[in-house]
């Protein structure tokens, strides 16, 4: 069985010592969101610790230095805003689907003695015994796992170790590496990793492929009107025979 | 071919394709990906050669998903015929993708070979499309 080791606890000091300028707007439409996009910054908002939500407009340089470092999005640092200075973490961050441009962040206000919910990736360390001696496919299948701790003691990332991996086994997050300051909140039985077999692509010969293309058939269209369920007794089909037996009795 | 088991109505109207796909245009399940920069339609044929085109190539080395779904019949009428009568019959299915999709994941694979993979499946398509993968972002 795979055996997790000790995860990686990033030092909380490496992650305070980054700043974030931004300045204050008036909440807007998306005109307003856009004209703030063309002046080279994007659109922020702040929110948490009970205090009222401000929007705010910030340099996306510097928030994805922040997104790309080795602690990622549960990075803690300074946010300046006039002035004043709140410990936040990025809490949620859009992209663009096409050139991936950052449009837009949440910002958190973070209080540094009470616990909070991150996600934080996982890491697969060594190399599996079922990929180096059977021959399968390492798949990840959970990516990132939920956890609560305070915000000085959020690791960067979770190691677990696979290389007692084989066919038939599965790493779950039960089996990821406990410690006394984090609480795992993803379901203990959810799958990691295991080990998968691949099939080889048979190729086909040129005549088949040609009548398994021209055999199209069209599917199945609904019918129309509602379908009765078997073993339930039907209302209208019980009208319709108090009309029958109506008539006959005429 | 892929094609859906059931259907509500044999023919669709043509619609638009306008914006971005907003949605599936974040990697999903593996490390790497082929992400469409243009509108289109693409057929069921188009899918599987793309899909041959990389199993072929990866051979039993990587896992491979698709990520969209041919879901919209296109008519056609018969060759040398009169306009009119109606509209034709069901000929094939389509996605319809928008820039940004998603179109193709895969894993268990060095990066060479997956930018490989998907070069020949992207020869097999009649849009521009861009080679992905994972990056820092948690």
């Amino acid at each position: 069985m795979a055996t997790a080791t000790d995860s990686k606890q990033t030092d909380s000091k490496q992650k305070e010592n980054k700043q974030l300028e931004a300045t204050v707007r008036e909440a807007g439409n998306k005109n307003a969101a856009r004209r703030v996009r063309v002046a080279g910054q994007i659109p922020a908002v702040v929110y948490g610790a009970g205090k009222e939500s401000v929007s705010l407009s910030v340099d996306p340089r510097h928030v994805l230095k922040i997104l790309y470092s080795e602690t990622g999005h549960n990075t803690i640092f300074d946010l300046s805003v006039a002035g004043e200075h709140t410990k936040v973490m990025i809490v949620d961050w859009q992209f663009e689907p096409i050139k991936s441009k950052l449009l837009h962040i949440d910002l958190k206000r973070i209080a540094m003695d009470k616990k909070l919910t991150v996600t934080v990736p996982i890491v697969l360390k060594g190399e599996a015994e079922g990929v180096k001696l059977q021959g399968g496919l390492m798949e990840q299948v959970l990516r990132e796992v939920e956890i609560k701790c305070l915000p000085a003691d959020i690791p960067g990332h979770i190691d677990a170790d696979v290389s007692q991996l084989v066919f038939g086994t599965v790493l779950r997050v039960s089996d990821l590496p406990k410690s006394d300051q984090i609480e795992y909140l993803t379901d203990a039985d959810q799958t990691v990793a295991h080990i998968v077999t691949i099939k080889e692509e048979v190729v086909a010969a040129p005549e088949v492929e040609a009548a398994a293309a021209a055999t199209t058939g069209e599917p199945e269209v609904m019918k129309k009107g509602k379908q009765e369920t078997d073993g339930e007794p039907s209302g209208d089909k019980d009208k319709d025979k108090d009309k029958k037996e109506k008539k006959d009795k005429k | 071919m892929l094609m859906p088991k059931k259907v509500k109505y044999r023919k669709q109207q043509r619609g638009r394709m306008t914006g971005k796909a907003w949605r599936g245009s974040q990697l999903a399940f593996g490390e790497f990906g082929l992400k469409v920069l243009e509108p289109g339609w693409i057929t069921d044929r188009q899918i599987e050669a793309s899909r041959v085109a990389m199993t072929r190539f990866v051979k039993r080395g990587g896992k491979i998903w698709i990520r969209l779904f041919p879901d919209k019949p296109v008519t056609k009428k018969p060759a040398e015929t009169r306009m009119g009568k109606g509209k034709g019959a069901p000929d094939h299915w389509v996605a319809v993708v928008r820039p940004g999709k998603i179109l193709f994941e895969m894993e268990g694979v060095a990066v060479a070979d997956a930018a490989e993979a998907m070069r020949l499946a992207s020869h097999k398509l009649p849009l521009r499309t861009v080679f992905i993968k994972r990056e820092g972002v948690h």
